[in-house]
């Protein structure tokens, strides 16, 4: 099968190139093993810390609509933390005390929203603070699975029930001037959580939860809709296993599925992520890209890899695939001419682009307008 | 009488000091068991988890091999919730001697164990992950013992016959009056409080550390630390315990152990100021895989799920304290008779299988100084929980149709299990998902086990023991415990204390899958909740 | 020393990083909280399962066998292999006589198929579909598949000559779907092959795949159907070197992953020449072969990716062959569980759970109105158009009806 781009990993930074590209009348597939980090989002883009119309635009054509606002945000565990760019449904505060008297409100049963850790976390920042727990029938049929009241099992009953609970919590509400809710609203539909702020008569945050992540799914739910319409082929649950590069240039990948019939492309994107993902894969001695064999920036000596602190920042994290100013991957210190690097797989080697989500919608345009600006 | 007054203080919570309480306790005693940090954390919990037959140390430590059989048998009557009856094999490998085997069944023979030399094809039928290539099998009474779960119950039945437990208190100077001890200070580390304990006789239970609480009540024992790095896999790969047939030596034992094995293990001498900080080297790491999969070849392709160490405490004798001289037996030290301290015990070396051997002689010595004459009876009367031989006739009583977290409850438990709220909703669901731990469960951890850390919970429930290694358990089991304790901020360090000591075990063994699910965690714990 | 070979693990459910993705898109979970789920059920109870047996679960058989769980996985852990072996493992519960009558489908399809009017309008009956719910437990609220008189084996032998004049071959593995119930489709797929230039031949003795025996608890028949399966496949693929073609999603991935994986039968030596005849078609014309397509065609079309097509991954054939008709309105319907599962909802237990897992994916056709559903699975086939009364057809009949 022949595309002008093939993107190899179907996260974040893959859809956005793929929309990317689509917009701009190529025919391109994404080849995606599973499902990807956008289920562990927290709905902030921590490293993009200046508003970029072209970013707002590309989300907001998708129907995720972001919002600009340098400030904090509140963890699940109560704590704040610095960032500028999120999610519509997710706050950012100028400051921590958003309020004065905050009303927390969860589920009883659920042991993935940590009502009493922001209770905590909001009286450190001098809000006084009530915790209540709602008893919804409609959730008693799953609190029967030991384990599966998660997040996105409540969200499915929260998009149909989502109005019971802006009457419940009308009724807790005393004289507080803020509610904090866990995530578990508009999985299919994105305007769920203004509405419940419009029927709440206090200030509405939405905190998040233990993954899967509500805000995540939605965001990638919607980016794939986006790139499936404009023509898209979102091949889910294959991966690359092969590829197939003759002096310099990459001209087909072959797949799990697909056995001897290859993906063929006029360009390739490597978008798979870091070690959770496999774009990384690492054995006793080293870290290897292990699709095309590219050159991979590590440290040698395995005890460099780690700080032996969880706390700190961890080395082996800063690991990854080697590219040149194009963003080209470097194979034997040599640029493969057709295949663009973007995404955490780069690890830290291109810090310019920032980290996490930021480096996964930078770098992802910027290797698209590579591959257009050639044609 | 004065509530800090005991007949009885036992200093050190691990497996010789839960042991001496319960029988302290048993023969009537006013006990106090004191100790740091949490139960178990010492060479009691950083072990194979092997409930040895004696084996291993037919040949070389005749008496040793006796004892051990010894307990064996009583360990299976009195702690059969603590016990896996797998059975073991000594296997020879083309490398080895075989004629090494028949010494070694001849002394398991004079020793009183059960050793019977098998075909090697009924050792891969009984246990089809040995090593295909093996020459000769020997099929020995091992087994595997949960010592956490030992340590826990001692420490339970102890408290059920009036014993008090003071843990995260450390003993920090004697009472001393003349040539007497006459009690402990002590400093709580949770509380910050002082408090003293009076007591006619005091035991020193503290293992490796039973040197330092010597030298603090101003007599001298040698100890002689020696390290045992050893490895965790993710999953059951024998259910049968695999020895090589030949000296002991390194990486030669693979113990199943509740849903994991475990091999090991190392011996390297390390100096005292390192007891309390032993990592494991990636030269050790090597070693253990590298002779593991000799024992069982699909240790190669297995998933580590973490690297630990202990320290061994063992005694150098007394007339030759540079250590070479070591005994692995009994020691039990009147520092009356030896250095006319009076009202003090130690009571050390053994291992964990003749921890109740142990008790005995450390209880006999109190009971004399006290002039008690009260029999033991540990070897008779089973440790709560013990009670009932299986878990599937406990799971079977208590509930009838067991969902599986019941089963795991009892199998964990014992028939302890019927104490944990369940059959509910709300008690019923799962906070670790791998390990199958119900909120009930930790419930009535927390309310009779002495819970005050994260880390005391998974040692008393294998929460965060399994494969994810708390990443998702570790925040709700947080919960419940702010919820029992009243108080999030101590949580809070908690729970970067409990990641940083699940994080202490991965990185020695950081690659693979293991890495992976390191940096999983990392994006959860920093990105996702902002810890 | 070589630690190279001690990398990283080998035991597919340890590669589980336990971020619970799994659990977001298993379609039973939504519906019956009996089920645990498939982190719980497959790689988490897997470690139960071999410290000890007494650990497995039998709810288990709730489990749909959908496979999108896997689908979804960003580890790559065959979630629902795991589920499945589990169940061959350690299930050993006879199975009822309902659950062996809905398994043997060739052998149920031989019998029903001579008297088809009669079985189709005795099984169309209230009665009998009471008396059924009543004795064997299926459900009465279920509309039974149509058996059918005139045989597709038949038709085609009498076409063998014609068929083999044609300058190159397939095989065709027609399935019981073909042989009892519809044979139209295998005509269908005759007359588009043909148009080809490709002739259509059988395999000398084909037997039911083995699904339902796999799912209804009867493995060791599922094996020996499997191991008969090979041996034909290896003839026509080895001997004939021919491709073999199959029109059901579900017959191509029981043969081609069902067989090692789960019933440990070795199919390495055919797996690659086991295709989807959309499959086989699309590639017949990417290398420039050519259908002529009737110019008044016109159909709105939403096209279901059955589940196990979604696990092949080969969703993507069937929907660009649709596309590629001239006058086709196409709409690829969200990639939703149906709810049939095979013989899954025909039990009277599984019904309502049955009915509830496919309403979003029923709600959506109703929300698009099409003209035809296009589906390559035959269960799909009488879900849907019991559940929501659109026409359901695979979309090789719907080729054949385009062409001219």
């Amino acid at each position: 099968m022949k595309f002008d781009t093939v993107i190899i990993g179907g996260g974040l930074s893959g859809m956005l190139a793929g929309i990317t590209l689509q917009k701009a009348g190529q025919s391109t597939a994404i080849v995606s093993t599973g499902q990807n980090a956008l289920h562990f989002f927290s709905g902030c883009f921590k490293s993009l810390k200046e508003p970029d119309q072209r970013i707002l635009e590309l989300f907001g054509e998708a129907g995720v609509r972001l919002h600009y606002n340098p400030g904090v945000w509140l963890t699940p565990l109560g704590n704040f933390k610095e960032a500028a760019l999120a999610l519509e449904d997710i706050d950012i505060f100028p400051s921590p005390k958003f309020a004065r008297k905050v009303l927390v409100v969860n589920f009883l049963g659920y042991h993935d929203f940590f009502s009493s850790f922001l209770a905590e976390g909001l009286e450190k920042q001098g809000m006084s603070c009530r915790v209540r727990f709602l008893n919804l029938p409609e959730l008693e049929k799953l609190a029967q699975s030991p384990s599966e009241m998660r997040s996105v099992q409540i969200a499915r009953i929260m998009d149909h029930l989502w109005e019971k609970v802006v009457q419940e919590v009308r009724v807790l509400l005393k004289d507080e001037d803020a509610v904090v809710l866990p995530q578990v609203f508009g999985l299919q539909d994105a305007a769920v959580p203004n509405r419940i702020r419009q029927g709440i008569p206090a200030h509405v945050v939405f905190a998040g939860t233990m993954p899967p992540s509500v805000p995540g799914i939605r965001t990638l739910f919607l980016l794939k809709q986006r790139y499936q319409l404009l023509g898209g082929t979102y091949l889910m649950g294959d991966e690359v296993v092969r590829a197939h590069t003759h002096e310099g240039v990459v001209h087909s990948v072959a797949t799990r599925n697909f056995d001897n019939h290859y993906l063929e492309a006029d360009n390739f994107i490597l978008s798979t992520g870091g070690y959770f993902s496999k774009g990384l894969v690492s054995n006793p001695f080293q870290v290897v890209e292990p699709v095309f064999g590219l050159d991979v920036d590590y440290k040698e000596d395995r005890n460099q890899w780690y700080n032996p602190s969880f706390k700190e920042d961890q080395p082996y994290m800063h690991f990854g695939v080697k590219a040149d100013e194009k963003l080209r991957a470097l194979k034997d210190g040599q640029p493969l001419e057709n295949l663009y690097v973007t995404g955490s797989v780069l690890g830290d080697t291109r810090p310019d682009f920032g980290f996490a989500a930021g480096q996964a919608i930078r770098t992802a345009i910027f290797a698209a307008d590579q591959i257009l600006k050639k044609a | 009488m004065n509530a800090n007054e005991f007949d009885v203080i036992i200093i050190g919570g691990g497996i010789t000091g839960a042991g001496t309480q319960r029988d302290c306790a048993m023969r009537g005693l006013r006990t106090l068991l004191i100790e740091r940090s949490d139960i178990a954390t010492g060479a009691t919990g950083r072990n194979h988890g092997l409930l040895h037959s004696g084996a291993r140390y037919a040949v070389n430590d005749p008496e040793s091999a006796e004892e051990c059989i010894k307990e064996n048998m009583i360990l299976r009557r009195i702690a059969s919730h603590c016990i896996d009856e797998t059975d073991g094999l000594f296997i020879t490998l083309p490398e080895d001697d075989l004629g090494y085997q028949q010494t070694f069944v001849d002394a398991c023979r004079h020793a009183g164990i059960g050793a019977e030399i098998i075909d090697p094809d009924l050792a891969r039928r009984l246990e089809p992950s040995v090593n295909p290539e093996l020459i000769g099998a020997v099929k020995v009474p091992d087994g595997s013992v949960d010592p956490f779960r030992l340590c826990a119950a001692n420490m339970l039945d102890a408290k059920l016959r009036g014993g008090q437990v003071r843990l995260q208190t450390e003993v920090t100077g004697f009472i001393r009056e003349g040539d007497t001890i006459k009690g402990v200070h002590t400093h709580n580390h949770q509380t910050g409080e002082d408090v003293d304990y009076y007591a006619p006789v005091t035991v020193n239970a503290c293992g490796i550390w039973g040197q330092h609480m010597a030298e603090l009540a101003g007599v001298k024992v040698g100890m002689y630390p020696a390290k045992g790095a050893l490895l965790i896999f993710a999953h059951r790969v024998n259910n049968v315990v695999i020895n090589r047939c030949r000296k002991p030596s390194n990486a030669d034992i693979l113990v199943p152990g509740d849903t994991v094995c475990v091999i090991g293990t190392t011996s390297t001498r390390i100096p005292f100021e390192e007891c309390d900080h032993v990592a494991v080297t990636p030269d050790e790491v090597t070693l253990l895989i590298t002779e593991g999969a000799k024992l069982a070849p699909s240790l190669s392709s297995t998933r580590i799920l973490r690297a630990y160490a202990g320290v061994r405490p063992l005694v150098s004798a007394d007339d030759d304290p540079t250590g070479r001289n070591i005994s692995r037996g009994i020691v039990c030290l009147d520092h009356e008779t030896r250095d006319g301290l009076k009202g003090f015990i130690t009571i050390t070396g053994g291992k964990l299988m003749t921890y109740r051997l142990m008790a005995e002689i450390a209880t006999d010595a109190v009971c004399r100084k006290l002039g008690v004459d009260k029999v033991c009876q540990t070897a008779e009367i089973p440790l709560p929980g013990s009670e009932e031989k299986s878990y599937e006739a406990v799971a079977q009583k208590i509930w009838e149709n067991p969902t599986t977290a019941q089963k795991a409850a009892a199998a964990r438990l014992g028939t302890r299990a019927s104490r944990i709220r369940t059959g509910n909703k709300r008690d019923d669901a799962l906070i670790c998902e791998c390990e199958e731990v119900s909120v009930g469960e930790i419930n009535a951890a927390i309310d009779r086990l002495e819970v005050s850390t994260l880390t005391d919970l998974r040692r008393r429930t294998r929460v965060g023991m399994g494969t994810c290694q708390g990443e998702f358990c570790a925040c709700r089991a947080a919960a419940l415990l702010a919820k029992a304790h009243g108080c999030v901020e101590r949580e809070r360090k908690d729970l970067e204390d409990f990641l940083q000591e699940r994080w202490k075990g991965n990185f020695p063994i950081g690659w693979g899958d293991t890495l992976r699910e390191a940096e999983y965690t990392q994006w959860v714990y920093k990105q996702v909740l902002g810890l | 020393m070589k630690l190279q070979e001690y990398t990283e693990s080998r035991h597919n459910f340890e590669e589980c990083m336990k971020c619970t993705v799994c659990t977001a898109y298993c379609p039973v979970l939504q519906a019956n909280p009996l089920y645990p789920g498939p982190k719980q059920a497959g790689p988490d109870g897997e470690r139960l399962r071999l410290k000890d047996p007494y650990f497995f679960n039998y709810a288990l058989k709730y489990c749909l066998n959908c496979k999108r769980c896997e689908v979804a996985c960003p580890s790559g852990v065959n979630v629902a292999d795991l589920i499945q072996s589990a169940r061959i493992k350690y299930d050993h519960t006879p199975p009822k006589l309902r659950d062996r009558m809905l398994a043997s489908t060739d052998f149920m399809g031989s019998i029903a198929r001579p008297f088809a009017p009669v079985v189709n309008a005795v099984t169309g009956l209230g009665v009998t579909k009471a008396v059924l719910d009543w004795t064997l437990a299926i459900d009465h609220r279920r509309t039974f598949p149509k058996y059918n008189i005139g045989g597709f084996i038949s038709w085609l032998k009498l076409r063998r000559k014609e068929q083999a004049a044609f300058p190159e071959q397939v095989a065709y593995f027609h399935g019981c779907y073909v042989s009892y119930n519809y044979p139209q489709l295998g005509k269908d797929l005759v007359k588009v092959l043909n148009a080809l230039g490709v002739g259509v031949q059988l395999l000398d003795k084909e037997k039911c795949c083995g699904i339902a025996l796999i799912t209804n608890g009867m493995s060791a028949q599922a094996r020996k159907n499997a191991v008969h399966n090979v041996a034909q496949l290896r003839k026509a693929v080895l001997d004939k070197g021919l491709k073999v073609v199959t029109t059901s999603s579900t017959c191509a991935l029981t043969m081609r992953d069902e067989y090692p994986n789960l019933l440990g039968v070795d199919n390495a030596d055919v797996r690659e020449s086991i295709l989807l005849a959309t499959r086989f078609i699309y590639e017949k014309l990417e290398k420039g072969a050519q259908l002529k397509f009737k110019a008044d065609y016109h159909k709105k079309i939403a096209y279901h990716t059955p589940c196990h097509l979604e696990k092949m991954g080969w969703g993507i054939f069937s929907e660009k062959l649709l596309r590629m008709i001239p006058g086709v309105e196409f709409i690829l319907l969200d990639s939703n569980c149906c709810g049939i599962s095979g013989t899954y909802g025909f039990k009277k237990e599984n019904y309502e759970v049955s009915q509830a897992i496919g309403e979003p994916l029923f709600a959506q056709i109703r929300s698009v109105n099409p003209d035809v559903v296009a589906c390559d699975c035959e269960t799909c086939k009488w879900q849907i158009e019991m559940s929501t009364g659109y026409t359901v057809m695979n979309p090789i009949s719907i080729l054949a009806e385009a062409i001219e």
